[in-house]
């Protein structure tokens, strides 16, 4: 297995709120390898946003890396503490686009203008050669007729257009990895779909990878080749796309999967789960989704279950795989995607 | 959802709607003489991108937004454009809609007794204060919220609980027909199916009509019976749910399908998404109209475009 | 030995369910007033200038019913010669001295923060209420939207000095013209302001959905806006007391203030200005300045402070 580009390491961080200390991440590990697209789905208040904040040094002021270690080119850098150290990172090896391309544009200024911003920053480029490969940018990530469009404002584009010009920018100084967090939540789905396929085509021209942040579980089927799972600041099953699909092991997952309505049978009700995720002020004695799944054990509530290999690229942390634990049936969409998966291999 | 036998006269009729925005001189239309029916039990579907209309519609018929032209009818009764007072206090009883962010569709400063009383208060359907009371904790109890919560600020609440305390607000008026728009875009993927559920689960209890206004088509054909797809103010195809997923006509309705990802990677492997073009339509000579190609089943389209679409529809039901 | 392992091997059994603490388990702890107060107490300055003023405010109130206090019109003269007691300095007799003709400092100085505190609490809440009201209907409905801009488009065009100063020329000047004229004119600004906030937040969902439960405009605005407002409503009434105050010694400075028969800050600050060149003189000057100063920094750092408050963005 080759060294990951990318590498995480029982991460905590932790908030302070109104006097009070929050544990967003609890003990978060994964890793990144080179060229591949990792999906990492959550809900709100998993902390997947978090989580990857702090792999370019974006926490907020009131928030600071616990312990635990972000391996990135040979260095820790969750210990990084100055803007000097993370604008050696940020933008330049690990590049990021947000949610709302509305807000992540300086509206004031022009596209093109931003573009060369950060190649003048980034790469020295100067006056007509940061302009020509802005504009080459532009058109790399298809915007008709780039060399026009570099002077236009971003409230002349629409969405989709936005989001280009977005992804422009972070690509500008050929980042090694991008993380996207929700980019194309706000999008319409036709629009959502050109900007999957543009994100796919970079990655494969650049040899990027890719961490993608989203709940949406058909965007993370149509781009992931791993997928890490998490709730309440846990990772709580990582493995490749189709293992985590198809032959899911940790009961949030099951879940996630059930209550889909692409999954669901009409006229059936959805498989749901009752109540909300946990206070994260407060510390969480084991697993934290057991309050809310119906089939939990006892020593769910007491001890936090470490993680179980399923297969060399799949684990989960949950007591269901351990040897002692009673044979528990999951709900029966699952059951279907399992027989899928069985029929499908050779 | 529904699987009740619809009676054939319809709850809700919309003719011709037409709602514009903006300056008189140069009005923005956002709806462009739309029509369809919405039949009593049924769940009825409006789907479309942002931008579509789809919202428009439903605000206008709960009376938000002013129709420019055509009639929306209630049982038969118009109810757009200037009412009697009695017939607008009929329509606010009977006609209820349901938000679609539950961050901002409660009053933050009001406790969630008065949220959901509110209504009762302007109707003054209740005999007194134990019986509004005892109206508040059934609507809570229908919803699956615990009648303590009445005492407590929507803050407290998440949004699955804060989304289920506006569908009591709307419960609460005892209405015939809910328009729900998008009430679960905003929601977490685990909790949208706790409210799909509720949502059915009222319908069969209360024998409720919902218009459900989406952009997610894999939530429109899971509880949807029928499903009318709308683009830039104009519904281009309408058709009972299956009907519309297994045999869809118009190319943008093709286009949407196309682009929906699956939460499936072996599916997702073989799907290819394409763009809608609405210049592959040539309408100079023939204008398009709005014409049912299969009983049941409309589409926008001109006269050669409706034959192919009729001559693909006959094909897939033999 | 034994015991442990059975103690592990039943920790492998499934534990109850309970579907209602699921659903318990939302509730957040977090109350909007609550924050506010606990905000607010955490500005040391600004409660330290609430107390300094509920004293004062207090004193001013009770000044006149304690033992052994003057008149403040009563012309004091020395009793063995008979001749004025003018310009006296602060001394056990006059605590803060005696003006130039020989009326007790002390006594003017508390009856003139009353009267101005009056004027500026009475023209103050007058401005809110009937801002507030106005400037929610103005917002609001639609159809005054474009009358009313208008409206204020002209008249807040008209310098208030302007309208101030020939209102008082032609109602003489006194305690109540200084009120109408003065809430005559500010209302306008208070109603702008909160016109602005209404149209911000009037199509929200939930006024839509008040809306679509056939709630009227007036329940609308008292339930769903207001109370969305207090923050930046509490910031303009506490600067609107200064703020007449201020005008009230500006129109003193200009000759159409309040007679000396009525003590005010303002007549009292002129008095002293007119002889503050002689240095032993200066007392009349830096002790009614003082008072104002303290009035007008006190409401302007506690306004400030409440609202910033009362911000939920602030709560964090």
């Amino acid at each position: 297995m080759n060294e990951p580009i990318l590498k995480v390491l029982d991460l905590v961080i932790k908030f302070s709120l109104r006097g009070r200390i929050l544990t967003a991440i609890r003990g978060a590990s994964l890793d990144l390898q080179h060229g591949e697209t990792l999906a990492i789905v959550g809900e709100s208040g998993s902390g997947k946003s978090v989580l990857t904040k702090s792999f370019i040094g974006m926490l907020d002021n009131n928030g600071w890396v616990d312990s635990g270690a972000i391996m990135f080119d040979g260095r820790d850098i969750a210990e990084y503490r100055s803007e000097k150290e993370w604008l050696t990172i940020r933008g330049r090896k690990i590049a990021m686009i947000f949610q709302d391309p509305m807000t992540a544009l300086n509206p004031l200024r022009t596209v093109g203008l931003q573009i060369s911003e950060t190649l003048e920053l980034h790469q020295g480029l100067r006056g007509a050669s940061a302009k020509r490969r802005a504009v080459e940018i532009l058109s790399d990530v298809g915007i008709p007729d780039a060399a026009g469009r570099y002077s236009q404002y971003p409230h002349e584009f629409s969405g989709g257009m936005r989001q280009r010009v977005v992804i422009a920018t972070a690509m500008a100084c050929n980042p090694e990895i991008l993380i996207c967090d929700e980019p194309t939540t706000a999008l319409d789905v036709t629009i959502q779909a050109q900007i999957i396929e543009l994100i796919r085509r970079l990655q494969r021209q650049y040899q990027l990878s890719v961490i993608y942040i989203t709940h949406d579980l058909g965007v993370v089927a149509s781009v992931a080749d791993r997928v890490a799972v998490m709730y309440a600041g846990d990772i709580v099953e990582l493995g490749t796309a189709e293992e985590v699909f198809y032959n899911s092991q940790h009961p949030y997952t099951w879940a996630l999967l059930s209550s889909l309505p692409q999954l669901g049978i009409r006229g059936q009700p959805l498989y749901s789960i009752r109540g909300t995720p946990p206070n994260l002020f407060s510390d969480i004695p084991g697993d934290a989704f057991a309050p809310r799944n119906p089939r939990a054990l006892k020593i769910d509530f007491e001890e936090r279950p470490p993680y179980f290999t399923v297969s060399p690229t799949h684990v989960a942390r949950t007591w269901l795989l351990d040897p002692r634990a009673p044979k528990v049936e999951p709900p029966e969409t699952i059951l279907a995607m399992r027989r899928k998966w069985r029929g499908a291999r050779p | 959802m529904s699987t009740a036998a619809r009676t054939q006269e319809p709850l809700l009729e919309v003719h011709d709607l037409r709602v514009e925005f903006g300056t008189r001189g140069r009005p923005f239309v956002a709806v462009d003489d739309v029509s369809f029916d919405v039949f009593e039990g049924e769940t009825f579907g409006l789907v479309g991108e942002s931008g579509s209309g789809k919202t428009t519609i439903g605000r206008a018929i709960v009376r938000i937004n002013e129709t420019a032209g055509g009639d929306i009818l209630y049982h038969g009764r118009r109810i757009n454009g200037i009412i009697s007072r009695q017939l607008d206090r009929e329509v606010t009883q009977k006609i209820q809609m349901i938000f679609q962010d539950p961050m901002a569709s409660l009053n933050e400063r009001a406790k969630v007794d008065y949220i959901v009383s509110e209504g009762l208060y302007n109707t003054r359907n209740y005999k007194g204060e134990a019986d509004r009371q005892a109206k508040v904790e059934q609507a809570l109890l229908d919803v699956g919220l615990l009648p303590e919560f009445a005492s407590r600020f929507p803050h407290e609440f998440s949004g699955g609980q804060r989304q289920r305390i506006g569908i009591a607000r709307a419960l609460v008026m005892e209405p015939e027909f809910i328009i729900a728009d998008e009430p679960i875009s905003a929601l977490d993927v685990s909790i949208r199916a706790q409210v799909l559920n509720l949502l059915a689960d009222l319908q069969r209890r209360k024998r409720l009509t919902y218009m459900f206004i989406a952009h997610d088509l894999a939530v429109v054909r899971f509880i949807t019976d029928r499903v009318a797809v709308i683009r830039k103010g104009q519904i281009v195809e309408l058709a009972r749910t299956e009907e519309l997923f297994g045999c869809p006509l118009h190319p943008y309705t093709l286009s949407l399908l196309s682009a929906v990802p699956s939460p499936d990677p072996l599916v997702e492997r073989e799907r290819r998404a394409f763009v809608y073009d609405p210049g592959c339509h040539d309408y100079s000579v023939h204008g398009p109209v709005w014409a049912e190609v299969h009983p049941g089943h409309f589409v926008l389209g001109n006269e050669p475009e409706l034959d192919s679409y009729r001559r693909t529809v006959d094909e897939r039901h033999r | 030995m034994s015991t442990k392992l059975e103690r592990q091997a039943s920790l492998f059994t499934f534990a109850e369910y309970d579907a209602q603490a699921a659903e318990r388990a939302g509730y957040s702890s977090y109350s909007y007033w609550g924050s506010t107060v606990r905000l607010f107490l955490r500005n040391k300055t600004a409660v330290a200038l609430l107390i300094i003023m509920t004293v004062l405010l207090t004193f001013t109130v009770i000044q006149p019913y304690l033992p052994g206090q003057k008149s403040p019109l009563k012309i004091h003269t020395s009793p063995e010669t008979g001749i004025q007691l003018r310009n006296v300095q602060p001394s056990p007799e006059f605590w803060f001295g005696t003006n130039s003709i020989g009326q007790d400092l002390w006594a003017r100085i508390w009856s003139g923060t009353r009267t101005s505190l009056f004027i500026g609490l009475f023209v103050g809440l007058w401005t809110v209420v009937i801002g507030i009201i106005m400037g929610a209907i103005w917002g609001y409905v639609r159809q005054l939207d474009r009358l009313m801009t208008e409206l204020y488009n002209v008249i807040s065009n008209i310098p208030t000095t302007i309208t101030l100063t020939l209102l008082a020329y032609i109602l003489r000047p006194s305690v109540s013209t200084m009120i109408i004229s003065m809430c005559a004119t500010s209302w306008w600004t208070m109603a702008r302001f909160v016109r602005n906030q209404v149209v911000i937040i009037r199509d929200r969902e939930y006024n839509l959905a008040s809306r679509c439960l056939g709630t009227p405009t007036q329940r609308i605005i008292s339930r769903n806006l207001l109370p969305y407002l207090v923050s930046v409503i509490v910031l303009r009434l506490a600067l609107a007391i200064p703020m007449a105050i201020g005008w009230e010694v500006f129109l003193t400075y200009i000759g159409l203030g309040l007679p000396l028969s009525i003590p005010s800050l303002g007549n009292l600050v002129n008095e002293g200005r007119q002889i503050m060149m002689a240095p032993i003189l200066r007392y009349q000057l830096i002790i009614p300045a003082a008072v104002l100063s303290i009035i007008t920094i006190s409401f302007y750092v506690m306004g400030n402070a409440f609202s910033d408050a009362s911000d939920p963005r602030n709560h964090v």
